[in-house]
């Protein structure tokens, strides 16, 4: 039922996800932690929080005008259309709004909790950001998780600027978009259940260290 | 510093997570070359490509096909771009703009087919008994204005597109704005599904419809119009190289195209025929200057 490729573009899948995620992680959190630092981030807030849904193909059309040979990047000798590093590039700046969005949303909890008491208690100011990081672990987590579903599940930017290459830059999403124009429904739902399976084997697996955390 | 160490530490396990998987992944062979090709979904989609690819790369093995299906107004349209090195379209008219604009050169056609009309198995519109494709789309037409058919367009300049649309044209009307008239804005094969939803008529390429009918995604349409003496119903498909492709990647451009145009190994000429009882795509070979006359006479429609 499930072929060698359908396992590939699986592992792919995961790998091209998980590594956008780590990327939009590296500057996601530490945004999310200097917003929290700063006052009066209302419109920046606001803004941030309406690119959460922004529409997959529109990020996936300036995408390619970006990465295109006649675009701005092509004079510096960037070559990254139709690569998995595209792809992976994409859904970083994709999944970066809601990551930055709850991710913040957490950490603000957390320091209006402990930021003050643990200062008047005497601590530096990296132990204040190492108790907030720690207090507030279960939730960054989460956020992360739910980029990486997002990511995952991601069409518009898998197909404009991963082409959906077989063997290089073919997705789930974008097999799955292949199954149907091949007529080939039962590939795509073998495809699209895998799909929902990791997100909730993912989901579980996260409410699970919760739990594990908070008690221990 | 503990704090320092373990993210140290952190960032060495990522880099090792993201690095390994990766080489597992995407094998990387330095002396492997790139060949990009834009082609019309039909071509891709049918599964044509990948059995050329793999003959292809079995005589070139230090190379790579990625194919970038869109349908042919892309396709034409990231060649201009550069982002891609060989084109495999199927829309004499618009061919004939970007060779004039010199985005594409080195032109050869490598095979055809025919459109179709499919529709629904009842026949409402009686098309099934016209002598031509003219015939048939003002019997649709009728039957449309008479409130009892569908026609579903594909709507999203592709060949198949452009070329109702020239047909419609040929006839003097627009169907446009007519509620019978529904443009999906798709692809074939879901223009094909909705065409089977609704009981409609839909203009399709042959090979797109065999592909899912034998799947049995179309319980509700028929081939209905199939004239292999219509000129208006050829399919013409070509292979060209983009302008801006150079070096290695336009060598091997220029030997794929050679390839498929004297279809090697006879992969066109008998993809299907054990799926489908007939060819999905016939190869050109020989009669070539035939069907560029057949070729120049769309351009200047």
């Amino acid at each position: 039922m499930i072929s060698d490729e359908t396992i590939a573009t699986i592992l792919r899948s995961i790998y091209v996800s998980g590594t956008a995620t780590l990327l939009a992680t590296t500057w996601g959190i530490p945004t999310s932690y200097i917003l929290t630092l700063k006052r009066r981030v209302g419109i920046v807030e606001a803004v941030i929080e309406s690119l959460v849904g922004v529409p997959t193909v529109l990020l996936g059309l300036l995408l390619y005008l970006l990465l295109s040979s006649s675009g701005p990047l092509a004079p510096l000798g960037i070559r990254l259309l139709y690569t998995p590093q595209a792809i992976i590039l994409g859904e970083a700046i994709l999944i970066t709004p809601l990551m930055i969005s709850t991710t913040y949303r957490v950490l603000k909890n957390t320091v209006a909790t402990y930021s003050e008491l643990a200062l008047s208690l005497g601590a530096s100011k990296t132990q204040v950001m190492t108790l907030i990081i720690k207090e507030s672990l279960p939730g960054v987590v989460a956020s992360i998780i739910m980029s990486f579903s997002r990511a995952l599940g991601e069409l518009g930017i898998a197909m404009m600027v991963g082409g959906n290459i077989s063997g290089y830059t073919r997705v789930m999403t974008t097999a799955i978009a292949l199954g149907v124009a091949r007529g080939d429904f039962e590939e795509a739902i073998v495809l699209g259940l895998v799909l929902l399976t990791i997100m909730v084997v993912i989901s579980i697996t996260l409410k699970l260290l919760n739990k594990v955390y908070s008690i221990g | 510093m503990k704090l320092l160490h373990r993210l140290v530490l952190l960032v060495s396990v990522m880099t090792l997570l993201v690095v390994i998987p990766y080489y597992l992944l995407f094998p990387l062979n330095p002396y492997v070359v790139r060949l990009r090709i834009s082609t019309t979904t039909s071509l891709y989609a049918t599964g044509l490509l990948d059995v050329i690819a793999k003959a292809f790369s079995s005589e070139y093995p230090n190379i790579r096909l990625e194919f970038i299906a869109v349908g042919s107004g892309a396709a034409l349209r990231i060649a201009e771009v550069g982002d891609v090195c060989v084109v495999l379209v199927h829309e004499p008219y618009l061919e004939h703009q970007y060779l004039i604009k010199g985005v594409i050169s080195e032109g050869r056609i490598f095979a055809y087919n025919y459109f179709v009309v499919v529709g629904p198995s009842n026949d409402p519109a009686s098309i099934s008994k016209a002598n031509d494709v003219l015939e048939v789309f003002r019997k649709v037409y009728i039957a449309g204005e008479l409130g009892r058919a569908y026609f579903v367009s594909r709507g999203d300049n592709s060949g198949t597109h452009l070329r109702e649309l020239m047909i419609w044209g040929l006839l003097g009307v627009n169907p446009g704005n007519t509620p019978w008239y529904r443009s999906c804005g798709c692809g074939m094969s879901d223009a094909l599904l909705i065409a089977n939803e609704l009981n409609a008529y839909v203009l399709s390429d042959l090979s797109t419809y065999l592909k899912l009918k034998s799947n049995g995604r179309l319980p509700n349409l028929e081939l209905l119009y199939i004239n292999t003496n219509d000129n208006l119903t050829i399919n013409i498909y070509s292979a060209y190289i983009a302008s801006k492709c150079s070096g290695d990647e336009r060598r091997y451009g220029e030997l794929l195209i050679d390839f498929i145009s004297r279809d090697v190994g006879g992969i066109i000429r008998n993809y299907g025929v054990d799926e489908f009882k007939q060819p999905l795509f016939y190869p050109v070979l020989e009669d070539e200057s035939k069907f560029l006359r057949i070729w120049e006479w769309f351009t200047f429609r």
